[in-house]
């Protein structure tokens, strides 16, 4: 069976979160990012950059998380950035059209920045009240 | 024609999650097989994982059941079918799945539909009572992409042909346009030289009339003036006296009266005939001198410098222009060679694609025929490979057939010999029967007439295979019908001769030895139709012998010394003890060694005398396997040529009276007969 190992590099509320993943993200491995999704969100880490450069495929379980957490990541002003993909997975990302939902970046350094040049300032006013 | 699959897997798997890898494979065989490209696999595969998934998790909810997958390839599309006998599920909405909707939900469900529409060109949610299929096609578009290198791709016939030749034609006329070239600008400056030359003559004859007359140096020099003038080429004209004095100079009239200075850089010392070439800043020029000659008398010379500059100028135009024309010329000629090349290769394309189609299952149409001999012949020469190969393929399964046939028919015929011998009171029985080829035209049999009388027959149709074993297999029964009506052995064979004569086909005869014994009187009434003699071997002296009552075969048409009956002899045995009888067909005596000697009679009596008497305690079934093991040998394995069969048997004691005076040596239980 394919293995997977997830690491996270948890920051601050309104700082960004960063998830590396390597390995397959399949029915069978899908359930370990779910957790750690189910972490961040209940935490209230809704800023997160998935690097994926050690991701070699990911099936339909593992799109799924991107997709069903996306709605309250955006509802609290923060985002899913994927970052790194290799070509095979980002044929997939961008044949199956998750370019509309989930945003892809060639590196974890400019998603980032994408976080504090955009709703930076907007999500500090908003932890302060 | 499109609608005929290429093929078409199924395979079943527990839909369990261990075994979504095998169901992966299997899906990404299939993909494979169909000659979809990486990134169609990849996608395919993840389609199929979510079908999987879903029935694994919702149609059985973990539950025991069985998934069944069906992959049918053809050519233009594929059809995954996922079949469950679980709980149906309802897509939320038959039409599509709109992504930004599915966001909004924020759900997981119908993510995997929504990618299975994606991925796949049509989705199918078929459900029944008992059975769900999930079936997706995806359409067989675009081929795997060719991984060659861009270059090697674009190093096709056509490409080379053309480099070639472009290669070749550019040599051909940059080599042409090289020599045309020098020798225009030779000629050029050669046409330049002579004008010059014969200007300088005008003005060296006009000179001399000036000189003879002692023209003024005004006039003078408005000759030299007006001739610079109307001649742009000219440089510089100078005339001088025979000291070397300037009389006349075009340039500046203050050296006149001077002595000629010739122009920095001209060296006169190794002048030729013709002009001199010579640079001035940087300006290439040409001195010519002419003497000012009036008869024999000499009054000075005429010095001219002209520029081939213009000249040059104006050649270097036209070359430019010659090159453009030569250049554009070039381009046409490439881009005809291009499209002629394109014209030559397509027969070539036309065969490939029908070789493609013919690997692809197409086998029936043929290569037309055209274009250039050579393409005439590889069609040709295709066309009867197809045709040889389709052929073939007919032929084979045509053979196929019949050999299952063949092969079924010999199993009837194994139904129709004896399955076991009758325990016949008194003696002991053993019979072998093998096959030249699968179905064999010999036939033993042995069957009770009447109580305590007992029919033992061995009959060889004449050729073999399955003309021989079909008449064989109607003879076993003919036989057994009219020995229950007959009161001899003699009168047996008469009735299935006249029987076969009017059910045979002609120019079929039988051969058979056929013996009846009476129990009760331990007799043998032996009949032959034309068979080989049968071996005997008495107990009494230890001797074998044959014995060949005569007879005319089965089937034989009537001759005129009379019919069939009177040529049939009974001959009367009566049986010993330990007397043995040997019934068989000619496949034992006529089978041959490498050499081709045959095993023979003489051979034959030897080894079944020497037997007895080394081992006349064993059953008779050691004996046939001593004596087919010996054929065998003989034969080298070879198989035999002809059908081999035969029954052996030999009268035994029989009775607790009997057993106590009878030789001890003989066994009183016969044998288990075999086949």
């Amino acid at each position: 069976m394919e293995n997977i190992s997830i690491s996270l590099s948890e920051s601050g509320p309104g700082q960004v979160s960063e998830v590396r993943v390597d390995g397959v993200i399949d029915t069978n491995t899908a359930r370990e990012l779910e957790e750690v999704f189910d972490t961040l969100m209940k935490r209230g880490r809704y800023r997160v950059v998935v690097d994926l450069a050690g991701v070699e495929y990911i099936s339909s379980a593992g799109w799924g998380i991107f997709i069903s957490n996306i709605r309250d990541v955006r509802a609290n002003a923060g985002d899913i950035k994927l970052a790194n993909m290799i070509p095979n997975v980002y044929e997939i990302y961008d044949l199956l059209e998750f370019d509309k939902v989930l945003k892809a970046y060639s590196s974890v350094d400019e998603a980032r920045s994408d976080f504090s040049s955009l709703t930076g300032t907007e999500v500090k006013k908003k932890t302060r009240m | 024609m499109i609608r005929r699959p290429v093929k078409e897997i199924n395979a079943e798997f527990s839909a369990e999650e261990k075994y979504l890898d095998s169901i992966q494979r299997t899906v990404r065989e299939a993909c494979v097989a169909a000659n979809m490209s990486r990134k169609e696999i990849s996608a395919v595969l993840l389609a199929t994982e979510e079908a999987a998934t879903n029935i694994i998790r919702h149609a059985y909810l973990y539950e025991k059941g069985v998934l069944r997958l069906r992959i049918v390839i053809y050519r233009k599309f594929v059809v995954f079918s996922f079949i469950d006998f679980g709980r149906s599920f309802q897509p939320n909405s038959t039409g599509k799945i709109d992504l930004e909707k599915l966001v909004e939900s924020g759900r997981k469900g119908g993510l995997g539909f929504y990618m299975m529409q994606k991925i796949m060109d049509s989705v199918e949610y078929i459900s029944s009572a008992s059975r769900n299929e999930l079936r997706m096609i995806k359409r067989l578009g675009e081929t795997k992409a060719d991984t060659r290198p861009l270059i090697r791709r674009m190093w096709s016939l056509r490409m080379k042909f053309s480099i070639w030749t472009f290669f070749i034609v550019s040599v051909i006329i940059g080599g042409a346009f090289y020599y045309i070239d020098r020798q225009t600008s030779d000629q050029i400056l050669d046409r330049l030289d002579n004008t010059v030359q014969s200007l300088v003559k005008t003005v060296a004859d006009q000179a001399a009339g000036y000189f003879i007359r002692s023209r003024s140096d005004v006039e003078f020099d408005e000759l030299v003036v007006s001739y610079v003038r109307a001649n742009p080429e000219l440089d510089l004209l100078v005339l001088t006296d025979t000291l070397g004095i300037v009389r006349a100079h075009s340039d500046d009239a203050r050296n006149i009266r001077k002595p000629f200075v010739l122009p920095p850089g001209l060296d006169t010392t190794e002048a030729g005939p013709g002009p001199i070439r010579f640079e001035e800043d940087g300006r290439e020029l040409n001195y010519l001198s002419w003497p000012i000659l009036s008869g024999r008398r000499q009054f000075g010379e005429a010095h001219v410098v002209y520029s081939s500059e213009e000249v040059l100028r104006q050649r270097s135009e036209a070359r430019w222009r010659t090159s453009l024309v030569t250049v554009l010329l070039l381009a046409v000629g490439v881009l005809g060679i291009y499209v002629l090349s394109n014209y030559f290769v397509r027969p070539i394309v036309r065969i490939t694609q029908r070789v493609r189609r013919f690997a692809s299952g197409d086998l029936e149409s043929e290569l037309p025929l055209g274009g250039a001999e050579e393409f005439f012949e590889i069609s040709r020469a295709l066309n009867e490979m197809m045709t040889r190969l389709s052929q073939d393929r007919k032929n084979i399964v045509a053979r196929e057939k019949l050999a299952k046939e063949i092969e079924v028919a010999s199993q009837i015929q194994q139904t129709l010999l004896p399955h076991e011998l009758p325990d016949i009171f008194g003696l002991e029985l053993d019979a072998f029967y093998r096959a030249a080829s699968v179905v064999g035209g010999d036939l033993y049999d042995v069957f009770e007439i009447d109580p305590g009388r007992y029919c033992l027959v061995v009959a060889d149709v004449s050729g073999k295979g399955v003309p021989a074993s079909l008449v064989m297999s109607m003879l076993r029964t003919v036989i057994q019908i009219h020995a229950a009506r007959a009161e001899s052995a003699r009168n047996i064979l008469i009735r299935v001769d006249s029987y076969l004569k009017k059910n045979m086909p002609g120019g079929m005869f039988i051969t058979v030895m056929l013996a009846v014994y009476d129990s009760a009187e331990r007799s043998l009434s032996l009949v032959s139709a034309g068979h080989n003699p049968m071996l005997y071997f008495a107990a009494e002296d230890h001797e074998v012998r044959p014995i060949n009552p005569s007879g005319m075969p089965l089937g034989m048409p009537v001759t005129l010394e009379g019919g069939f009956g009177d040529s049939l002899e009974e001959r009367r045995m009566e049986l010993h003890n330990g007397d043995l009888f040997f019934i068989f067909t000619d496949g034992i005596t006529e089978a041959a060694d490498r050499e081709g000697r045959q095993f023979g009679m003489d051979r034959l009596a030897k080894f079944l005398r020497q037997w007895l008497v080394a081992n006349g305690s064993e059953g008779v079934h050691t004996l046939s396997e001593a004596l087919v093991a010996e054929l065998d040998d003989f034969t080298g394995f070879a198989g035999p040529a002809d059908d081999i069969s035969f029954i052996i048997a030999r009268a035994v004691v029989t009775g607790e009276a009997d057993q106590t005076e009878g030789p001890a040596t003989i066994s009183s239980a016969p044998d288990d007969p075999e086949i």
